[in-house]
């Protein structure tokens, strides 16, 4: 195993950790708030504690505006980030992966019109914009919990990501259906079904292995650009007058989307959702690269420069 | 099927399409009290048959920003030219500072830079802002002096080094990439060899025997290199408050709770163009730097 790989796999495994048990990990309850205080110390000098409280002994990562623990709210949330990019992740490469294997398999391998290249103009509108247009309308303030937020998010990121997945799934196959061992095992008779498990199959498993790690750093990209915009992860809280947006969930992107303008002041509250977001898809990132590492090598041919 | 009649299919079919699109706030939301998700097709296609009957009164190309009434066609200028002057050079010097960055990677070892590189492209673009707008902020708080403006606050002092950087930035290294791993593969052709036998020095044989080779596949790539630049434009003119479409889209579509269907569908439009514009400078560019490394 590379040093890549098992440095991913060693934070990645940290980040499922404690999206599992961050709730029983929390110093506090997601609920304690700390209150505006007036504290004489043995000097008889006193001080107002009031939040947002910086980075000390008693607050690890400090707290934000309204007195909540930081730390507490992003083991909260881990588990809304995490699981829900891995279940999406997964679910994108088994439907989009099983599309992808049939078309190129029983597809014709029709060559690639000109025109096709024409619909790429839809390239112009983001993919983000387009989850935005279709979860705005029900993202703030919903009547749905925040599970069923959730999921309703992931069915419509499902639907967006699984024909990105097919088209690469059938890429692939294609390129597996004209080699010879397979054309042999025709010849002899072994029918579709035959064929695609055991020659398709594990050909592409390590694929479907980086892919799934792939598609993992895509949604949580999502996942941070829509909370930029104010849809998060489980919906969105806003209270009027001036428009404040909170997240139902403590989701991580949400943490960033909701704190992004404290890097003037209190800028604890905007690094320390950020960094925890960053260490998460660097691990998958350093899973990916590793991945490719340990399969990739074996025939790659050198520089004659 | 011939050219002319896939056409007649397609630029129908991603006009319905961005159509759709902008319908779905309208479409998708919760039932009163507390009823549960409800789909409401009719309103939304009352909204595009509103706009498509506004089309020819005009009334399609208004929009409400706070209580005033205002023209599109009379706003649209400024911003279309703020967002244009960002995606030509998002992806002509992006593109540029990629390829030769990417050949240089690709023939030295410069591993210290490759890994940045690396680090850097597996960063959402977000974030990438986010940390060049907490830099700035960090050095003026120790030192006093602001480097660039953060964001733009006012029409008179818009922030423009900082979110032209993000812009590059992006595309630049997703370019670099491509490019050093393309070169390296080329770089393994028989015909290099052949080349290097024959005594050419080596900075002739990467950009008359080698780069040649590259462009193709780089040209195969401009679709996704343009839906970088676009999808950067998004959260880069947002997070700076640029004026630019994007602001434009996102500050009218809701105003005082009401969608406006017209000024969404009209920014979609303006985004299609602005794409359309920034993969002809692309391919122009490309075309350009074909001609000057042919033998």
């Amino acid at each position: 195993m590379n040093k890549t790989l098992l440095v991913g796999l060693v934070v990645t495994g940290m980040m499922i950790f404690i999206g599992l048990f961050g709730p029983l990990l929390a110093p506090y309850g997601i609920d304690d708030q700390l209150k505006i205080e007036y504290i004489v110390d043995e000097d008889g000098k006193g001080m107002v504690i009031a939040p947002p409280v910086a980075p000390n002994a008693e607050y690890p990562l400090g707290t934000d505006k309204n007195g909540y623990d930081l730390l507490t709210k992003l083991l909260y949330g881990a588990k809304y980030t995490i699981f829900l990019a891995i279940g999406i992740a997964i679910a994108r490469v088994v439907i989009g992966g099983w599309i992808g294997l049939m078309l190129g398999y029983y597809g014709k391998g029709e060559k690639k019109k000109k025109g096709q290249s024409f619909w790429s103009m839809l390239n112009g509108i983001p993919i983000f914009l387009i989850v935005w247009l279709i979860l705005i309308g029900i993202s703030i303030n919903p009547n749905a919990s925040p599970f069923m937020m959730s999921l309703l998010l992931a069915v419509v990121l499902l639907i967006i990501g699984v024909p990105s997945v097919a088209t690469t799934v059938k890429e692939k196959t294609e390129v597996i259906r004209e080699k010879q061992f397979v054309q042999a095992s025709e010849s002899l008779g072994a029918g579709g079904w035959k064929i695609i498990r055991s020659h398709l199959l594990p050909h592409l498993k390590e694929s479907f292995l980086i892919l799934i790690v792939q598609e993992i750093i895509l949604i949580l990209t999502l996942f941070g650009q829509l909370a930029i915009f104010h849809i998060f992860v489980g919906g969105t809280t806003m209270y009027p007058d001036p428009a404040e947006y909170y997240s139902r969930t403590n989701e991580w992107g949400g943490l960033i989307g909701q704190n992004r303008m404290n890097f003037y002041v209190n800028q604890w509250i905007f690094y320390v959702p950020l960094v925890a977001y960053v260490a998460l898809i660097l691990g998958f990132h350093l899973v990916s690269k590793g991945l490719e590492k340990r399969y990739g090598t074996m025939f790659s041919k050198h520089s004659r420069l | 099927m011939p050219k002319a009649a896939q056409m007649t299919i397609i630029i129908p079919g991603i006009l319905l399409l961005v159509c759709l699109f902008a319908m779905m706030p309208v479409v998708l939301h919760f039932g009163p009290g507390d009823g549960g998700l409800q789909f409401s097709w009719g309103q939304g296609f009352q909204s595009l048959k509103d706009y498509i009957t506004g089309l020819g009164t005009g009334e399609s190309f208004t929009y409400y920003s706070g209580k005033n009434e205002h023209h599109f066609w009379e706003r649209i200028g400024s911003y279309f030219l703020t967002s244009f002057y960002y995606v030509a050079a998002a992806s002509i010097l992006g593109s540029a500072i990629g390829i030769f960055v990417g050949i240089y990677f690709a023939v030295s070892k410069a591993g210290w830079a490759k890994s940045i590189a690396d680090f850097v492209g597996a960063l959402p673009d977000f974030v990438i802002v986010l940390i060049l707008q907490f830099i700035i902020v960090l050095i003026a708080k120790e030192t006093g002096v602001v480097l660039f403006e953060v964001a733009t606050l006012s029409a008179d002092d818009p922030a423009v080094v900082l979110p032209l950087l993000a812009m590059i930035i992006i595309p630049a290294n997703y370019m670099v990439r491509n490019v050093a791993m393309q070169m390296k593969l080329t770089l393994t052709e028989d015909y290099i060899s052949n080349a290097k036998a024959k005594g050419l020095g080596k900075i002739y044989i990467i950009f008359y025997h080698g780069l040649p080779n590259v462009l193709p596949y780089v040209k195969g790539d401009l679709h996704k290199l343009m839906g970088i630049v676009m999808g950067n434009l998004f959260i880069v003119e947002y997070l700076f408050n640029n004026k630019g479409v994007s602001i434009l889209l996102f500050a009218h579509a809701f105003v005082g709770g009401e969608y406006q269907y017209d000024i969404v569908v009209n920014g979609l439009f303006s985004f299609l163009l602005l794409y359309g514009l920034g993969y002809a400078l692309l391919r122009a560019f490309l075309y350009g730097v074909g001609k000057v490394f042919l033998r």
